[in-house]
């Protein structure tokens, strides 16, 4: 699964998209650690976050992952909390906006 | 915080200002790029109470807001803004699109509710068409009450409500100390309403005796009393179609509230010694220097009156509360003052400025349009000085205080106050207080508060 996803992007945000993608990148690792604090409340406002900046910059899975994220932080379900993030972290590794 | 632009005041920017608020800074990088390039200016904040501290130094056109923050969420900072402008368009964010929020946002008076993720298009096409709006009602504004001086945000804020409600004909009702100028306002108001080419009649109800009030007020028969060898309409009939305007209402006498009451009710009046009512259409602005609650619970002015007349409350400010219009309404009355005597324009030196602006002006506008007069006729060069504005004011004028001194009186009277209620019990009133017993001792000592006067009938003396 390392084929490349091209997703097209506003080029008005050409120059927010590399701090947009580390930033997830980083949630990705923080959530990870959250999870091992149990700190749910701290993982469904990253969700949440994620929910609604994704497809608003155009990557609209990143909608979905944190859409899901938060639901399952309000039930505290760790094990979807870290299915989602792993789909998070192959979609950051594959994903390559191409600003048309 | 971040700032994206130095955010400048609403009124200099014709694009509109837009105030973003998340706290998500990539919510916030989004939403600015977007808006920035349809062209509006953009400022942004982290939180609710950085939104707010923006809001009072720069006015936005619009809010654009998150509703799910941390500390204050989006709600509460739609309640504060709207506490100090009702008017300012609020658009809510909501990234779990429930639906009773959006509806306690609609009866809180959001003007739009977007769910997340949003659409460029969708943000964009809310803002600006509140923006435009908003920016409208500013170019309409810039007729409305054309004779007031200001640049304050306080006034800003009252006008464009004034302006809102001269249109209809709802009553209105104008509090604010005695020379603020509320009868300007309520001129202006009848000058901005469809009523505009009729009569606009004042009336001082304080001013004139009772009886007197009530025959020129409904207007009298022929013969009605002694003295009254003509029939006279009254005033309310003289500003039929026009507006009437009620200054001092508070000092109205009780009999004639009744009547006040029947041509607010049914719009008619009976003048005296008729025996019919006539219809009269005439809006009415009423005002008064007193606090008119006060005077309805000690039974002075009618309760049902009261609430008849204060359909839209509007409150003047006193001039210490919009002290940035005083250097702008020194230069009007300097500049009226030289077209009304044909003489050379004269200025105050930074001195005498700068002591005008901080005097306590108890009298406000009427004050200071006085004094400007008496210092430009007594003052021979082209510079008025300190020492003559120190002069014409003659009453020792109230200054501010620096924080300091206005923080150590207010300590010293709260530890006079608690020291009261604990019966001089050191120990009590550090509890009150929430401080410790050895502090509460030191705060005491810091002010010469004596304990032992707390424990018998003596009270030290009160602070200036």
């Amino acid at each position: 699964m390392s084929d490349k996803i091209r997703v097209s992007i506003d080029p008005d945000l050409e120059d927010l998209i590399p701090g947009f993608l580390n930033n997830r990148r980083q949630d990705v690792v923080q959530i990870r650690a959250l999870l091992q604090a149990g700190d749910y409340a701290k993982i469904r406002l990253l969700g949440h976050s994620m929910k609604g900046a994704g497809g608003g910059y155009g990557f609209d899975p990143i909608t979905d992952y944190g859409d899901e994220i938060e639901e399952a932080a309000l039930k505290q379900d760790a094990a979807t909390i870290e299915a989602f993030v792993s789909r998070l972290e192959d979609y950051l590794a594959r994903v390559e906006p191409v600003f048309v | 915080m971040t700032t994206d632009s130095p955010g400048l005041p609403a009124q200099d920017d014709p694009v509109g200002a837009v105030l973003l608020v998340d706290d998500d800074p990539d919510m916030l990088k989004l939403m600015s790029a977007w808006l920035r390039g349809a062209g509006f200016s953009i400022q942004t904040a982290g939180s609710g109470s950085d939104a707010l501290s923006k809001i009072a130094i720069s006015r936005p056109d619009i809010v654009v807001t998150d509703l799910f923050m941390e500390g204050m969420d989006g709600m509460a900072l739609l309640k504060e803004i709207h506490a100090g402008n009702p008017l300012l368009p609020v658009i809510m964010l909501s990234g779990q699109a429930q639906i009773p929020d959006a509806v306690q946002a609609t009866h809180l008076g959001t003007s739009a509710f977007l769910t997340k993720p949003i659409a460029k298009e969708r943000l964009i096409a809310e803002v600006s068409a509140q923006v435009s709006a908003v920016l409208d009602r500013k170019r309409r504004h810039g007729t409305f009450g054309a004779g007031i001086v200001f640049r304050s945000g306080i006034m800003q804020e009252l006008l464009e409500q004034a302006e809102m409600v001269a249109q209809s004909d709802i009553t209105v009702f104008i509090s604010g100390e005695t020379g603020t100028g509320k009868e300007v306002l309520a001129r202006a108001i009848h000058d901005a309403s469809p009523r505009a080419a009729h009569a606009f009649i004042g009336v001082n109800c304080g001013a004139i005796p009772e009886q007197l009030l009530e025959s020129e007020l409904f207007g009298h028969e022929k013969g009605a009393f002694t003295g009254a060898n003509n029939r006279h309409e009254g005033l309310f009939m003289a500003a039929n179609d026009g507006t009437m305007f009620l200054d001092e209402i508070g000092d109205m006498p009780l009999g004639l509230q009744v009547k006040m009451l029947r041509v607010l009710q049914d719009l008619q009046v009976r003048p005296v010694g008729a025996t019919r009512s006539v219809a009269v259409n005439t809006r009415i602005i009423s005002a008064t220097h007193n606090k008119l609650e006060e005077l309805v619970r000690d039974g002075e002015f009618r309760e049902d009156l009261y609430y008849r007349l204060n359909v839209v409350p509007l409150h003047m400010p006193g001039l210490a509360e919009r002290r940035e219009d005083i250097p702008l309404l020194l230069e009007y009355f300097l500049g009226l003052h030289a077209t009304r005597h044909n003489a050379r324009r004269k200025r105050f030196d930074a001195e005498a400025l700068e002591y005008l602006i901080a005097a306590g002006w108890p009298g406000n506008v009427r004050q200071l349009a006085n004094t400007v007069e008496l210092c430009a006729t007594l003052t021979k060069g082209g510079v008025i000085a300190v020492a003559m504005a120190q002069r014409a004011l003659r009453e020792k004028p109230g200054r501010i205080q620096p924080l300091k001194d206005a923080r150590d009186a207010f300590e010293r009277r709260y530890l006079i106050s608690v020291m009261r209620v604990a019966n001089g019990n050191v120990a009590t009133a550090a509890r009150i207080a929430g401080r410790n017993r050895t502090e509460f001792y030191k705060l005491l000592g810091i002010h010469g508060i004596e304990v032992a006067s707390f424990r018998s009938d003596a009270t030290p003396d009160e602070p200036e």
